[in-house]
């Protein structure tokens, strides 16, 4: 009886371990770290590099990063949190919650280098194998803060004219980054005129609750769909007249020479009713760090509802 | 040591499973309470684990020191009620003890314990001391101590397993947490009660 349950405990951890094994992909693998937080795997495919959160069976890509050119945003979404730029009354100063790679940080740093960027990143051994492999560099006018990005608002005194946030850890999101409360203490961190984009992941009803608790704060949001992500845009007053965008990306265009430029990606602007219950579902809720379930809600495909 | 009658039993092995229940489920609520504070990494689940496990500890030691004292069950029922009341005055003030904890110790493991021990080290050491003493009311002869123990443990154990569960993938989805929480609060003193009335009964 203990023998063959021994037999069969030692043929369970087998079978983990094939499993475990074959999760990996035909990339070369350059480095694999457990962290506290996350099983980072970087793989190289040249010209790329990428990292990516492993968790069971399926792998989630962080960053790429160009190792020909370090300007390069090969991933759509990290484009479009760039429009942001074109919403901010003054672009003196920039911070990200979610360094990740640090491609969307370091993009902004080489185009706007008077502007200070400042990066807050969880894990680090994150940090550590971005330095590494992504070819980041503390310099000035660039730097990374390894902290929980909603202690790090918290304590801070200043203020800040982009923010922006992309804080998932491989399918998980932790939740006191998607509270009413949080985005609060984001606004309260804004200069005046400041703009807060966030990259979300639009296939479930995590979708519709985290627009609405934007929303509860912000009471401006644009989206940019990006293939597969949706980037929201949110600030405060009135909504930006196109004419008026355009204008500003046009002039911020030619200031800092954008690859990509604002002025393309304003076409992909779009706007939606979110108390109409036509797009968003009316009965999503606000989230609030007393009721936040965003794991139940992220196991709700969302249905029949157009994305803006 | 006179057996205790069949509805007795009863009453103390349904409290030890919702003890249970409870002390795990507010475990997992507790990690709602620090996330927004202390950051939702591994450290804070240490702290939260830790602090339960040692509470128990302290309840076990209690319990027992108890049991050569007062074996009745007005004792069991007093510590749940004082975890009780403890548990109903969490909504209002837990903010407050975290933003003063956060301002004065920084989010480092130090005030991540200090929290998770504020949070749940004086409810859950009461409800710890629950079992020693069901155990010594439950038994009425030396014989059987193995026998009670191990029930006691089991449908408590039991009982640890469905309130994770429960909490996790029920309660925290449908409502918020400091509701969730008066709920425990609610369901501890109603065992409490149970245990109250049959001794009244009795006299």
């Amino acid at each position: 009886m203990y023998i063959r349950s021994i037999v069969f405990g030692v043929l369970a951890f087998g079978l983990i371990g094939i499993a475990a094994s074959s999760a990996q992909d035909n990339r070369n693998l350059l480095a694999s770290k457990e962290s506290l937080y996350n099983n980072i795997y970087v793989y190289e495919d040249p010209p790329y590099v990428s990292m990516t959160f492993g968790h069971n069976r399926r792998i989630y890509t962080e960053s790429m990063y160009n190792t020909h050119d370090d300007r390069d945003l090969p991933v759509d979404y990290t484009r479009f949190m760039t429009t942001s730029l074109m919403y901010a009354k003054d672009v003196h100063s920039i911070l990200e919650i979610g360094f990740g790679g640090g491609r969307t940080a370091w993009y902004l740093h080489r185009f706007l280098p008077n502007v200070p960027v400042t990066s807050v990143e969880l894990d680090p051994a994150v940090l550590e194998l971005a330095k590494k492999y992504f070819g980041i560099k503390e310099e000035p006018n660039f730097q990374v803060v390894n902290r929980d990005g909603r202690l790090f608002l918290s304590e801070s005194k200043d203020h800040y004219d982009v923010i922006l946030i992309d804080a998932y850890r491989g399918p998980f999101v932790p939740f006191h980054l998607l509270t009413k409360e949080f985005y609060q203490i984001v606004k309260d961190h804004l200069a005046e005129g400041g703009v807060v984009a966030q990259n979300v992941e639009p296939s479930t009803m995590l979708f519709d609750s985290a627009v609405k608790t934007i929303n509860s704060v912000f009471p401006q949001i644009d989206f940019y769909k990006a293939s597969g992500n949706i980037v929201t845009i949110a600030y405060d007053g009135a909504e930006r007249k196109p004419e008026d965008l355009a204008a500003v990306a046009a002039d911020r265009d030619k200031a800092y020479g954008l690859r990509y430029h604002l002025t393309d990606m304003l076409a992909e602007r779009r706007r939606i009713e979110i108390d109409g219950g036509q797009v968003i579902d009316p009965s999503a809720k606000v989230l609030t760090d007393d009721f936040a379930p965003v794991e139940a809600l992220k196991n709700i495909e969302r249905h029949n509802r157009k994305l803006p | 040591m006179t057996p205790p009658s069949r509805a007795l039993a009863f009453t103390i092995y349904l409290c030890a499973f919702v003890v249970g229940g409870v002390l795990m489920g507010f475990e997992m609520l507790g990690s709602r309470y620090l996330f927004p504070y202390f950051g939702g990494g591994i450290g804070t689940w240490a702290s939260l684990i830790s602090t339960v496990l040692c509470a128990l500890a302290i309840g076990y030691f209690a319990g027992s020191a108890i049991v050569a004292l007062y074996p009745t069950q007005k004792t069991i029922a007093v510590a749940i009620l004082i975890a009780a009341a403890y548990l109903a005055f969490v909504p209002a003030t837990a903010d407050g003890a975290m933003q003063y904890i956060l301002d004065n110790l920084g989010d480092g493991a130090p005030a991540t314990l200090v929290a998770s021990t504020a949070l749940l080290l004086v409810p859950l050491t009461l409800l710890g001391t629950f079992s020693p003493i069901a155990v010594s009311l439950l038994t009425h002869s030396t014989e059987q101590a193995g026998r009670v123990a191990g029930l006691v443990y089991g449908v408590s154990t039991i009982g640890n397993v469905v309130g994770t569960l429960l909490t996790t993938f029920t309660l925290i989805p449908a409502f918020g947490s400091r509701a969730i929480t008066y709920i425990f609060a609610f369901t501890l003193a109603a065992c409490a009660a149970l245990l109250f009335v049959p001794s009244v009964r009795r006299a």
